[in-house]
Protein backbone atom coordinates (compact mmCIF):
# COMPACT_ATOMS: atom_id res chain seq x y z
CA UNK A 1 0.00 0.00 0.00
CA UNK A 2 0.94 3.57 -0.48
CA UNK A 3 0.86 4.65 3.12
CA UNK A 4 4.40 4.61 4.24
CA UNK A 5 6.01 5.26 7.57
CA UNK A 6 6.91 8.77 6.54
CA UNK A 7 3.25 9.68 6.58
CA UNK A 8 3.01 8.66 10.18
CA UNK A 9 5.68 11.05 11.24
CA UNK A 10 3.63 14.19 10.93
CA UNK A 11 1.34 13.51 13.89
CA UNK A 12 4.00 11.91 16.04
CA UNK A 13 6.53 14.64 15.40
CA UNK A 14 3.80 17.08 16.31
CA UNK A 15 3.44 15.39 19.67
CA UNK A 16 7.17 15.54 20.18
CA UNK A 17 7.19 19.19 19.22
CA UNK A 18 4.44 20.02 21.73
CA UNK A 19 6.22 18.16 24.52
CA UNK A 20 9.48 19.88 23.67
CA UNK A 21 7.77 23.23 23.60
CA UNK A 22 6.33 22.77 27.06
CA UNK A 23 9.78 21.84 28.30
CA UNK A 24 11.39 24.88 26.73
CA UNK A 25 8.65 27.26 27.87
CA UNK A 26 8.78 26.16 31.45
CA UNK A 27 12.53 26.17 31.60
CA UNK A 28 13.46 29.31 29.74
CA UNK A 29 12.77 32.03 32.27
CA UNK A 30 14.97 30.70 35.05
CA UNK A 31 17.38 33.60 35.07
CA UNK A 32 15.87 35.83 37.68
CA UNK A 33 18.09 38.65 38.78
CA UNK A 34 18.70 39.21 42.42
CA UNK A 35 15.71 41.20 43.67
CA UNK A 36 17.86 43.07 46.21
CA UNK A 37 17.86 46.23 44.12
CA UNK A 38 14.07 46.08 44.22
CA UNK A 39 13.65 47.49 47.69
CA UNK A 40 13.49 51.09 48.80
CA UNK A 41 12.15 54.25 47.20
CA UNK A 42 13.72 53.71 43.74
CA UNK A 43 13.42 50.04 42.77
CA UNK A 44 14.90 48.79 39.49
CA UNK A 45 12.07 48.12 37.09
CA UNK A 46 13.17 45.72 34.33
CA UNK A 47 11.46 45.43 30.92
CA UNK A 48 8.11 43.68 30.90
CA UNK A 49 7.80 39.99 30.02
CA UNK A 50 4.68 38.76 28.29
CA UNK A 51 4.68 35.11 29.23
CA UNK A 52 3.56 32.18 27.16
CA UNK A 53 3.59 30.15 30.34
CA UNK A 54 3.86 32.24 33.52
CA UNK A 55 5.84 30.70 36.38
CA UNK A 56 3.42 29.12 38.84
CA UNK A 57 5.52 28.01 41.73
CA UNK A 58 3.98 27.72 45.15
CA UNK A 59 5.79 26.18 48.08
CA UNK A 60 4.29 22.84 49.05
CA UNK A 61 2.80 23.05 52.53
CA UNK A 62 4.10 20.57 55.08
CA UNK A 63 3.36 22.43 58.34
CA UNK A 64 5.51 22.67 61.48
CA UNK A 65 6.85 19.34 62.64
CA UNK A 66 8.68 18.15 65.76
CA UNK A 67 8.58 21.51 67.52
CA UNK A 68 10.20 23.36 64.60
CA UNK A 69 9.87 27.11 64.75
CA UNK A 70 10.86 30.11 62.67
CA UNK A 71 14.30 31.69 63.05
CA UNK A 72 14.55 35.18 64.48
CA UNK A 73 17.12 37.96 64.25
CA UNK A 74 19.71 38.42 66.96
CA UNK A 75 18.40 39.75 70.25
CA UNK A 76 15.00 38.16 69.75
CA UNK A 77 13.28 34.92 70.66
CA UNK A 78 10.18 33.26 69.24
CA UNK A 79 7.53 31.04 70.78
CA UNK A 80 4.25 29.63 69.57
CA UNK A 81 1.64 31.78 71.29
CA UNK A 82 -1.15 29.48 70.12
CA UNK A 83 -1.26 26.45 67.85
CA UNK A 84 -3.97 24.28 66.32
CA UNK A 85 -5.82 27.23 64.84
CA UNK A 86 -7.79 27.09 61.59
CA UNK A 87 -5.97 29.20 58.99
CA UNK A 88 -5.34 32.34 61.08
CA UNK A 89 -4.97 35.35 58.76
CA UNK A 90 -4.75 38.26 61.17
CA UNK A 91 -4.31 39.11 64.84
CA UNK A 92 -5.73 41.94 66.93
CA UNK A 93 -4.87 42.88 70.50
CA UNK A 94 -7.63 44.06 72.85
CA UNK A 95 -6.86 46.71 75.52
CA UNK A 96 -6.85 44.12 78.32
CA UNK A 97 -4.17 42.09 76.52
CA UNK A 98 -6.45 39.41 75.06
CA UNK A 99 -5.53 38.48 71.51
CA UNK A 100 -8.04 37.90 68.75
CA UNK A 101 -6.91 35.43 66.09
CA UNK A 102 -8.98 35.94 62.96
CA UNK A 103 -9.27 32.56 61.29
CA UNK A 104 -10.40 32.92 57.75
CA UNK A 105 -10.50 31.14 54.43
CA UNK A 106 -11.22 32.49 50.95
CA UNK A 107 -14.89 32.84 49.99
CA UNK A 108 -16.31 30.29 47.52
CA UNK A 109 -14.62 30.63 44.15
CA UNK A 110 -16.45 32.45 41.40
CA UNK A 111 -17.71 30.48 38.42
CA UNK A 112 -15.05 29.38 35.95
CA UNK A 113 -14.73 32.04 33.28
CA UNK A 114 -11.98 30.62 31.11
CA UNK A 115 -9.73 27.54 30.92
CA UNK A 116 -7.01 29.35 32.91
CA UNK A 117 -9.33 29.57 35.95
CA UNK A 118 -9.35 25.77 36.14
CA UNK A 119 -5.55 25.61 36.22
CA UNK A 120 -5.12 28.54 38.60
CA UNK A 121 -7.68 27.07 41.00
CA UNK A 122 -5.69 23.89 41.14
CA UNK A 123 -2.40 25.73 41.74
CA UNK A 124 -3.93 27.85 44.49
CA UNK A 125 -5.34 24.82 46.25
CA UNK A 126 -1.75 23.67 46.74
CA UNK A 127 -0.87 26.91 48.52
CA UNK A 128 -3.48 26.69 51.23
CA UNK A 129 -3.19 24.95 54.53
CA UNK A 130 -2.15 21.35 54.73
CA UNK A 131 -4.74 20.79 57.41
CA UNK A 132 -8.48 20.71 57.24
CA UNK A 133 -9.85 24.24 57.35
CA UNK A 134 -13.40 23.31 58.21
CA UNK A 135 -14.56 25.41 61.14
CA UNK A 136 -12.54 28.41 60.04
CA UNK A 137 -14.17 31.81 59.37
CA UNK A 138 -14.37 32.64 63.02
CA UNK A 139 -12.47 34.68 65.59
CA UNK A 140 -10.77 32.92 68.48
CA UNK A 141 -9.88 34.75 71.67
CA UNK A 142 -6.47 33.80 73.07
CA UNK A 143 -5.60 34.71 76.65
CA UNK A 144 -2.20 34.54 78.29
CA UNK A 145 -3.16 35.22 81.91
CA UNK A 146 0.14 34.22 83.50
CA UNK A 147 2.22 36.26 81.07
CA UNK A 148 4.55 33.45 80.01
CA UNK A 149 4.08 34.25 76.33
CA UNK A 150 1.83 31.29 75.63
CA UNK A 151 -1.96 31.48 75.61
CA UNK A 152 -3.52 29.09 78.09
CA UNK A 153 -7.12 29.61 77.08
CA UNK A 154 -8.66 29.60 73.66
CA UNK A 155 -12.33 30.46 73.20
CA UNK A 156 -14.53 30.96 70.20
CA UNK A 157 -15.17 34.70 70.27
CA UNK A 158 -17.27 35.07 67.11
CA UNK A 159 -18.27 32.29 64.78
CA UNK A 160 -19.80 31.72 61.33
CA UNK A 161 -18.33 34.83 59.74
CA UNK A 162 -17.89 35.49 56.02
CA UNK A 163 -14.12 35.41 55.43
CA UNK A 164 -13.28 37.98 58.14
CA UNK A 165 -9.95 39.82 58.23
CA UNK A 166 -9.85 43.28 59.80
CA UNK A 167 -10.85 44.06 63.39
CA UNK A 168 -11.03 47.45 65.13
CA UNK A 169 -12.25 48.34 68.58
CA UNK A 170 -13.55 51.86 69.25
CA UNK A 171 -14.75 52.32 72.81
CA UNK A 172 -17.05 49.37 73.36
CA UNK A 173 -17.86 48.92 69.66
CA UNK A 174 -16.01 46.08 68.03
CA UNK A 175 -15.91 46.26 64.23
CA UNK A 176 -15.20 43.20 62.13
CA UNK A 177 -14.53 43.54 58.41
CA UNK A 178 -15.88 40.46 56.73
CA UNK A 179 -15.28 40.15 53.02
CA UNK A 180 -18.70 41.55 52.12
CA UNK A 181 -19.59 43.86 55.04
CA UNK A 182 -18.51 45.59 58.24
CA UNK A 183 -20.26 44.30 61.35
CA UNK A 184 -20.46 46.03 64.72
CA UNK A 185 -20.62 44.07 67.97
CA UNK A 186 -20.92 45.31 71.57
CA UNK A 187 -17.78 44.32 73.50
CA UNK A 188 -17.30 44.28 77.26
CA UNK A 189 -13.78 44.12 78.62
CA UNK A 190 -12.84 40.61 79.63
CA UNK A 191 -15.49 38.86 77.53
CA UNK A 192 -14.36 35.65 75.91
CA UNK A 193 -17.23 35.42 73.46
CA UNK A 194 -19.83 37.76 72.03
CA UNK A 195 -23.35 36.34 71.99
CA UNK A 196 -24.85 39.39 70.24
CA UNK A 197 -25.60 38.78 66.55
CA UNK A 198 -24.19 42.21 65.70
CA UNK A 199 -25.36 45.02 63.44
CA UNK A 200 -24.28 45.65 59.87
CA UNK A 201 -22.57 49.02 59.45
CA UNK A 202 -22.13 48.86 55.69
CA UNK A 203 -21.78 46.46 52.78
CA UNK A 204 -18.38 45.99 51.18
CA UNK A 205 -17.65 44.70 47.65
CA UNK A 206 -17.83 40.90 47.99
CA UNK A 207 -18.93 38.13 45.61
CA UNK A 208 -19.83 36.61 43.26
CA UNK A 209 -16.33 37.37 42.03
CA UNK A 210 -14.21 38.15 45.11
CA UNK A 211 -10.63 37.89 43.92
CA UNK A 212 -8.79 39.84 46.64
CA UNK A 213 -11.03 39.19 49.59
CA UNK A 214 -9.11 40.34 52.69
CA UNK A 215 -10.60 43.56 54.08
CA UNK A 216 -8.06 45.28 56.27
CA UNK A 217 -9.56 47.65 58.87
CA UNK A 218 -8.33 50.50 61.06
CA UNK A 219 -10.14 53.24 62.98
CA UNK A 220 -9.08 56.87 62.80
CA UNK A 221 -7.23 58.06 65.92
CA UNK A 222 -10.31 59.99 67.09
CA UNK A 223 -12.50 56.96 66.45
CA UNK A 224 -15.01 58.69 64.17
CA UNK A 225 -13.99 57.04 60.89
CA UNK A 226 -13.03 53.59 59.74
CA UNK A 227 -10.58 52.88 56.91
CA UNK A 228 -11.04 49.69 54.93
CA UNK A 229 -8.74 48.14 52.35
CA UNK A 230 -10.73 46.80 49.41
CA UNK A 231 -8.58 44.78 46.99
CA UNK A 232 -9.08 44.55 43.23
CA UNK A 233 -11.25 41.88 41.68
CA UNK A 234 -8.62 40.56 39.28
CA UNK A 235 -4.93 40.53 38.52
CA UNK A 236 -5.24 43.14 35.82
CA UNK A 237 -8.91 43.70 34.84
CA UNK A 238 -9.32 40.26 33.24
CA UNK A 239 -12.70 39.93 34.93
CA UNK A 240 -13.88 43.07 33.19
CA UNK A 241 -13.64 46.64 34.42
CA UNK A 242 -17.24 46.40 35.65
CA UNK A 243 -16.09 43.96 38.35
CA UNK A 244 -13.81 46.65 39.81
CA UNK A 245 -16.48 49.06 41.05
CA UNK A 246 -15.38 50.42 44.43
CA UNK A 247 -12.34 48.15 44.48
CA UNK A 248 -8.56 48.57 44.48
CA UNK A 249 -9.11 51.36 46.97
CA UNK A 250 -9.21 52.37 50.58
CA UNK A 251 -12.67 53.28 51.79
CA UNK A 252 -13.35 55.82 54.49
CA UNK A 253 -16.49 54.80 56.38
CA UNK A 254 -18.39 57.01 58.78
CA UNK A 255 -18.68 55.01 61.97
CA UNK A 256 -22.02 56.51 62.91
CA UNK A 257 -23.94 56.28 59.66
CA UNK A 258 -22.06 53.73 57.57
CA UNK A 259 -21.75 56.19 54.69
CA UNK A 260 -18.55 55.77 52.78
CA UNK A 261 -16.35 57.45 50.21
CA UNK A 262 -13.22 56.38 48.36
CA UNK A 263 -10.30 57.78 50.37
CA UNK A 264 -7.63 56.72 47.85
CA UNK A 265 -7.55 54.33 44.90
CA UNK A 266 -5.36 52.62 42.34
CA UNK A 267 -4.13 50.37 45.18
CA UNK A 268 -4.37 46.84 43.82
CA UNK A 269 -4.60 44.99 47.13
CA UNK A 270 -4.04 47.21 50.17
CA UNK A 271 -3.57 45.57 53.56
CA UNK A 272 -2.02 46.24 56.93
CA UNK A 273 -3.61 49.67 57.26
CA UNK A 274 -1.87 51.48 60.14
CA UNK A 275 -1.02 54.94 61.42
CA UNK A 276 2.59 56.02 61.27
CA UNK A 277 3.28 57.03 64.88
CA UNK A 278 5.20 60.27 64.19
CA UNK A 279 3.31 61.88 61.32
CA UNK A 280 -0.02 60.11 62.01
CA UNK A 281 -0.29 59.41 58.27
CA UNK A 282 -2.20 56.36 57.06
CA UNK A 283 0.12 53.66 55.68
CA UNK A 284 -0.62 50.44 53.82
CA UNK A 285 1.22 47.54 52.24
CA UNK A 286 0.08 46.81 48.69
CA UNK A 287 0.28 43.67 46.55
CA UNK A 288 1.10 44.65 43.00
CA UNK A 289 0.25 42.88 39.73
CA UNK A 290 1.54 39.54 38.44
CA UNK A 291 2.61 38.04 35.12
CA UNK A 292 4.87 40.83 33.90
CA UNK A 293 8.10 39.11 34.95
CA UNK A 294 9.85 37.72 38.03
CA UNK A 295 10.93 41.22 39.05
CA UNK A 296 7.78 43.10 38.15
CA UNK A 297 5.92 44.63 39.77
CA UNK A 298 7.48 45.33 43.19
CA UNK A 299 4.97 45.19 46.03
CA UNK A 300 5.26 48.23 48.23
CA UNK A 301 4.41 50.10 51.39
CA UNK A 302 3.26 53.66 51.16
CA UNK A 303 1.70 56.52 52.99
CA UNK A 304 -1.77 56.97 51.55
CA UNK A 305 -2.75 60.46 50.53
CA UNK A 306 -6.36 61.53 50.59
CA UNK A 307 -7.73 61.42 47.04
CA UNK A 308 -4.48 59.84 45.84
CA UNK A 309 -4.35 57.54 42.81
CA UNK A 310 -1.60 54.91 42.91
CA UNK A 311 -1.80 53.51 39.38
CA UNK A 312 -3.74 50.26 39.32
CA UNK A 313 -4.74 49.08 36.80
CA UNK A 314 -3.43 51.57 34.27
CA UNK A 315 0.13 52.02 35.49
CA UNK A 316 2.56 50.88 38.18
CA UNK A 317 5.15 52.63 40.32
CA UNK A 318 4.05 55.95 38.98
CA UNK A 319 3.61 56.25 35.26
CA UNK A 320 4.82 52.85 33.95
CA UNK A 321 1.96 51.83 31.68
CA UNK A 322 0.53 48.32 31.80
CA UNK A 323 -0.32 47.33 28.22
CA UNK A 324 -2.85 44.75 29.35
CA UNK A 325 -5.47 47.33 30.25
CA UNK A 326 -7.84 48.60 27.58
CA UNK A 327 -9.12 51.24 27.28
CA UNK A 328 -6.17 53.05 28.78
CA UNK A 329 -6.53 56.19 30.85
CA UNK A 330 -3.65 58.63 30.26
CA UNK A 331 -5.53 61.21 32.34
CA UNK A 332 -5.31 58.97 35.41
CA UNK A 333 -1.76 57.81 34.67
CA UNK A 334 -0.69 61.46 34.60
CA UNK A 335 -1.63 61.85 38.25
CA UNK A 336 -0.43 58.44 39.48
CA UNK A 337 1.55 58.76 42.72
CA UNK A 338 4.87 56.90 43.05
CA UNK A 339 4.63 54.74 46.19
CA UNK A 340 7.07 55.47 49.02
CA UNK A 341 8.96 52.23 49.43
CA UNK A 342 9.26 49.04 47.35
CA UNK A 343 9.41 45.67 49.11
CA UNK A 344 10.54 43.56 46.09
CA UNK A 345 8.35 41.72 43.58
CA UNK A 346 5.78 39.05 44.44
CA UNK A 347 6.62 38.98 48.18
CA UNK A 348 2.90 39.45 48.91
CA UNK A 349 2.88 41.71 51.97
CA UNK A 350 -0.40 41.10 53.81
CA UNK A 351 0.37 42.49 57.24
CA UNK A 352 2.06 45.56 58.68
CA UNK A 353 2.42 47.05 62.12
CA UNK A 354 4.40 50.02 63.41
CA UNK A 355 6.34 49.22 66.52
CA UNK A 356 5.28 51.56 69.31
CA UNK A 357 6.09 49.21 72.16
CA UNK A 358 9.21 49.38 74.31
CA UNK A 359 10.11 45.78 75.16
CA UNK A 360 11.82 44.86 71.87
CA UNK A 361 15.38 46.13 71.26
CA UNK A 362 15.73 49.87 70.73
CA UNK A 363 16.41 49.53 66.98
CA UNK A 364 12.83 48.42 66.30
CA UNK A 365 11.13 51.44 67.82
CA UNK A 366 9.18 53.56 65.41
CA UNK A 367 9.76 51.31 62.41
CA UNK A 368 7.39 48.91 60.69
CA UNK A 369 7.21 45.13 60.61
CA UNK A 370 5.86 43.65 57.38
CA UNK A 371 4.50 40.11 56.97
CA UNK A 372 5.39 38.74 53.53
CA UNK A 373 3.16 35.82 52.66
CA UNK A 374 5.45 34.75 49.79
CA UNK A 375 5.56 34.48 46.01
CA UNK A 376 3.93 32.20 43.46
CA UNK A 377 4.72 34.01 40.20
CA UNK A 378 8.49 33.48 40.07
CA UNK A 379 10.73 30.42 40.10
CA UNK A 380 12.84 31.49 43.04
CA UNK A 381 10.76 32.10 46.12
CA UNK A 382 10.61 35.64 47.43
CA UNK A 383 9.08 36.73 50.71
CA UNK A 384 7.93 33.99 53.10
CA UNK A 385 9.29 36.04 56.00
CA UNK A 386 8.71 39.00 58.30
CA UNK A 387 10.92 42.02 57.62
CA UNK A 388 11.53 45.22 59.53
CA UNK A 389 11.70 48.59 57.79
CA UNK A 390 13.40 51.26 59.92
CA UNK A 391 11.76 54.69 59.97
CA UNK A 392 13.11 58.15 60.75
CA UNK A 393 11.00 61.30 60.82
CA UNK A 394 8.00 59.40 59.58
CA UNK A 395 9.74 58.04 56.44
CA UNK A 396 11.39 54.67 55.80
CA UNK A 397 15.13 54.90 56.21
CA UNK A 398 17.47 52.13 55.10
CA UNK A 399 16.96 48.62 53.79
CA UNK A 400 14.44 46.11 55.12
CA UNK A 401 15.95 43.63 57.59
CA UNK A 402 14.93 40.00 57.91
CA UNK A 403 13.42 39.57 61.36
CA UNK A 404 11.59 36.25 61.20
CA UNK A 405 12.61 33.63 58.61
CA UNK A 406 12.59 29.85 58.31
CA UNK A 407 9.01 29.61 57.11
CA UNK A 408 10.48 27.63 54.20
CA UNK A 409 12.66 24.65 55.05
CA UNK A 410 15.85 23.67 53.21
CA UNK A 411 13.83 21.87 50.54
CA UNK A 412 11.71 24.97 49.92
CA UNK A 413 8.66 23.41 51.50
CA UNK A 414 6.41 25.75 53.48
CA UNK A 415 6.23 25.03 57.17
CA UNK A 416 4.23 28.21 57.55
CA UNK A 417 3.48 31.52 55.85
CA UNK A 418 3.25 34.82 57.74
CA UNK A 419 0.23 37.06 57.22
CA UNK A 420 -1.17 39.62 59.68
CA UNK A 421 0.88 41.22 62.46
CA UNK A 422 0.15 42.95 65.76
CA UNK A 423 2.00 44.12 68.85
CA UNK A 424 0.65 42.70 72.10
CA UNK A 425 0.24 44.49 75.40
CA UNK A 426 3.71 43.64 76.76
CA UNK A 427 5.18 44.85 73.44
CA UNK A 428 5.97 41.58 71.66
CA UNK A 429 5.31 41.04 67.96
CA UNK A 430 2.50 38.62 67.09
CA UNK A 431 2.43 36.88 63.70
CA UNK A 432 -0.55 35.06 62.21
CA UNK A 433 0.79 32.03 60.29
CA UNK A 434 -2.07 30.80 58.12
CA UNK A 435 -0.76 27.54 56.69
CA UNK A 436 1.16 26.78 59.89
CA UNK A 437 -2.09 27.30 61.86
CA UNK A 438 -0.11 29.10 64.54
CA UNK A 439 0.20 32.53 66.14
CA UNK A 440 3.88 33.24 66.82
CA UNK A 441 5.14 35.63 69.46
CA UNK A 442 8.48 37.39 69.02
CA UNK A 443 9.96 39.00 72.13
CA UNK A 444 13.35 40.17 73.30
CA UNK A 445 15.80 37.37 73.97
CA UNK A 446 16.37 36.80 77.66
CA UNK A 447 19.54 38.69 78.64
CA UNK B 1 -22.14 -16.54 -13.97
CA UNK B 2 -19.75 -13.71 -14.22
CA UNK B 3 -22.18 -11.04 -15.50
CA UNK B 4 -23.15 -10.04 -11.94
CA UNK B 5 -19.56 -9.48 -11.03
CA UNK B 6 -19.13 -7.20 -13.97
CA UNK B 7 -21.92 -4.96 -12.73
CA UNK B 8 -20.77 -4.89 -9.14
CA UNK B 9 -19.19 -1.63 -7.95
CA UNK B 10 -15.53 -1.93 -7.18
CA UNK B 11 -15.00 -2.29 -3.40
CA UNK B 12 -14.64 1.11 -1.67
CA UNK B 13 -11.84 1.49 0.83
CA UNK B 14 -13.15 2.43 4.27
CA UNK B 15 -13.67 6.16 4.87
CA UNK B 16 -11.01 7.83 7.00
CA UNK B 17 -12.13 8.09 10.64
CA UNK B 18 -10.51 11.44 11.19
CA UNK B 19 -12.93 13.03 8.75
CA UNK B 20 -15.55 12.83 11.49
CA UNK B 21 -13.49 14.90 13.94
CA UNK B 22 -11.78 17.40 11.70
CA UNK B 23 -14.77 19.77 11.38
CA UNK B 24 -14.76 20.44 15.16
CA UNK B 25 -11.32 22.08 15.43
CA UNK B 26 -12.01 23.79 12.10
CA UNK B 27 -15.12 25.47 13.43
CA UNK B 28 -13.45 26.27 16.77
CA UNK B 29 -10.42 27.92 15.19
CA UNK B 30 -12.59 29.87 12.75
CA UNK B 31 -14.66 30.95 15.72
CA UNK B 32 -11.53 32.05 17.57
CA UNK B 33 -10.75 34.57 14.86
CA UNK B 34 -14.32 35.86 15.02
CA UNK B 35 -14.30 36.30 18.80
CA UNK B 36 -10.77 37.76 18.71
CA UNK B 37 -11.99 40.37 16.24
CA UNK B 38 -14.95 41.07 18.50
CA UNK B 39 -12.61 41.58 21.47
CA UNK B 40 -10.33 43.79 19.40
CA UNK B 41 -13.30 45.94 18.56
CA UNK B 42 -14.97 46.08 21.98
CA UNK B 43 -12.33 45.30 24.67
CA UNK B 44 -15.15 43.28 26.25
CA UNK B 45 -13.59 40.39 28.20
CA UNK B 46 -16.44 38.05 27.28
CA UNK B 47 -15.02 37.76 23.76
CA UNK B 48 -11.48 37.05 24.91
CA UNK B 49 -12.83 34.36 27.25
CA UNK B 50 -14.82 32.87 24.36
CA UNK B 51 -11.63 32.72 22.27
CA UNK B 52 -9.82 30.89 25.08
CA UNK B 53 -12.57 28.27 25.30
CA UNK B 54 -12.74 27.83 21.53
CA UNK B 55 -8.99 27.27 21.41
CA UNK B 56 -9.13 24.76 24.27
CA UNK B 57 -11.95 22.75 22.70
CA UNK B 58 -10.37 23.02 19.24
CA UNK B 59 -7.06 21.71 20.55
CA UNK B 60 -8.74 18.85 22.40
CA UNK B 61 -10.59 17.65 19.31
CA UNK B 62 -7.60 18.44 17.13
CA UNK B 63 -5.57 16.07 19.27
CA UNK B 64 -8.28 13.40 18.95
CA UNK B 65 -8.21 13.96 15.20
CA UNK B 66 -4.46 13.36 15.18
CA UNK B 67 -4.96 10.11 17.08
CA UNK B 68 -7.63 8.92 14.65
CA UNK B 69 -5.41 9.96 11.75
CA UNK B 70 -2.73 7.66 13.12
CA UNK B 71 -5.33 4.91 13.39
CA UNK B 72 -6.37 5.68 9.82
CA UNK B 73 -2.79 5.39 8.69
CA UNK B 74 -2.26 2.12 10.54
CA UNK B 75 -5.56 0.71 9.22
CA UNK B 76 -4.72 1.95 5.77
CA UNK B 77 -7.87 3.99 5.61
CA UNK B 78 -6.03 6.91 4.15
CA UNK B 79 -5.80 4.97 0.91
CA UNK B 80 -8.95 6.66 -0.25
CA UNK B 81 -6.83 9.80 -0.38
CA UNK B 82 -4.54 10.15 -3.28
CA UNK B 83 -1.70 12.50 -3.80
CA UNK B 84 0.38 14.57 -1.40
CA UNK B 85 -1.06 13.37 1.90
CA UNK B 86 2.13 14.66 3.57
CA UNK B 87 1.25 18.20 2.57
CA UNK B 88 -2.14 17.79 4.18
CA UNK B 89 -0.56 16.38 7.37
CA UNK B 90 1.99 19.16 7.65
CA UNK B 91 -0.67 21.78 7.17
CA UNK B 92 -2.80 20.27 9.94
CA UNK B 93 0.19 19.86 12.23
CA UNK B 94 1.04 23.52 11.73
CA UNK B 95 -2.54 24.51 12.58
CA UNK B 96 -2.35 22.59 15.85
CA UNK B 97 1.09 23.87 16.83
CA UNK B 98 0.15 27.49 16.14
CA UNK B 99 -3.14 27.06 17.97
CA UNK B 100 -1.30 25.59 20.94
CA UNK B 101 0.85 28.71 21.13
CA UNK B 102 -2.26 30.78 20.56
CA UNK B 103 -3.91 29.12 23.57
CA UNK B 104 -0.89 30.07 25.70
CA UNK B 105 -1.07 33.64 24.44
CA UNK B 106 -4.79 33.65 25.22
CA UNK B 107 -4.05 32.57 28.79
CA UNK B 108 -2.55 36.00 29.46
CA UNK B 109 -4.70 38.52 31.26
CA UNK B 110 -6.83 41.06 29.39
CA UNK B 111 -5.77 43.05 26.30
CA UNK B 112 -2.46 41.37 25.41
CA UNK B 113 -4.10 37.95 25.55
CA UNK B 114 -5.48 38.86 22.13
CA UNK B 115 -3.92 42.01 20.71
CA UNK B 116 -1.76 41.76 18.74
CA UNK B 117 -0.13 38.29 18.98
CA UNK B 118 -3.29 36.26 19.55
CA UNK B 119 -5.12 37.98 16.74
CA UNK B 120 -2.22 37.40 14.32
CA UNK B 121 -1.99 33.71 15.23
CA UNK B 122 -5.76 33.26 14.88
CA UNK B 123 -5.63 34.84 11.43
CA UNK B 124 -2.71 32.70 10.24
CA UNK B 125 -4.49 29.59 11.49
CA UNK B 126 -7.62 30.48 9.52
CA UNK B 127 -5.55 30.89 6.34
CA UNK B 128 -3.99 27.47 6.99
CA UNK B 129 -7.46 26.00 7.63
CA UNK B 130 -8.61 27.17 4.22
CA UNK B 131 -5.48 25.73 2.68
CA UNK B 132 -5.92 22.43 4.50
CA UNK B 133 -9.56 22.19 3.44
CA UNK B 134 -8.64 22.85 -0.13
CA UNK B 135 -5.89 20.20 -0.12
CA UNK B 136 -8.23 17.68 1.51
CA UNK B 137 -10.89 18.27 -1.08
CA UNK B 138 -8.34 17.88 -3.81
CA UNK B 139 -7.03 14.65 -2.32
CA UNK B 140 -10.42 12.99 -1.77
CA UNK B 141 -12.00 13.92 -5.05
CA UNK B 142 -8.97 13.04 -7.08
CA UNK B 143 -9.63 10.41 -9.68
CA UNK B 144 -8.31 7.04 -8.82
CA UNK B 145 -9.41 3.59 -7.76
CA UNK B 146 -11.72 3.76 -4.81
CA UNK B 147 -12.73 7.32 -5.44
CA UNK B 148 -15.58 8.53 -7.58
CA UNK B 149 -15.63 7.49 -11.18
Amino acid sequence: MKISVSKLTAPSSLAALICGTIFILSGCSQSEEDPKDQVGPNPTLPAQTQYLLPPMHVAKVIGWQNGDKPKVAEGLQIKAFATGLKHPRSVYVLPNGDVLAVESVAPPAASIKRPKDLIMGWIESMATSAGNNEGSNRITLLRDADGDGVAETKSVFLDHLASPFGVALVGSDLYVAETDKIMRYPYKTGETSIPDPGTKLTDLPGGPIDHHWTKSLVASPDGSLLYVGVGSNSNITENGIQAEMGRASIWEVDRGTGRHRIFADGLRNPNGLSWEPQTHALWAVVNERDELGPNLVPDYMTSVKEGGFYGWPYSYFGKNIDPRVMPQRPDLVAKAIVPDYALSSHVAPLGMVFYTGTSLPEAYRGGAFVGEHGSWNRHQFNGYKVVFVPFADGRPKGLPQDVVTGFLNGDNEARGRPVGLAVDKPGALLIADDVGNTVWRVSSAAP
Amino acid sequence: MVAQDLHAAPPLPPRPLHSLLIPIPMVCFLGTLATDLAYWGTAEMMWADASAWLLAVGLLFGLLAVITMIIDALGRRLSSMRGPVWLYSICNALILVLSFFNALVHSRDAWTSVVPTGLILSSVVVVLLLLSGWIRRALIYRRGPGAER
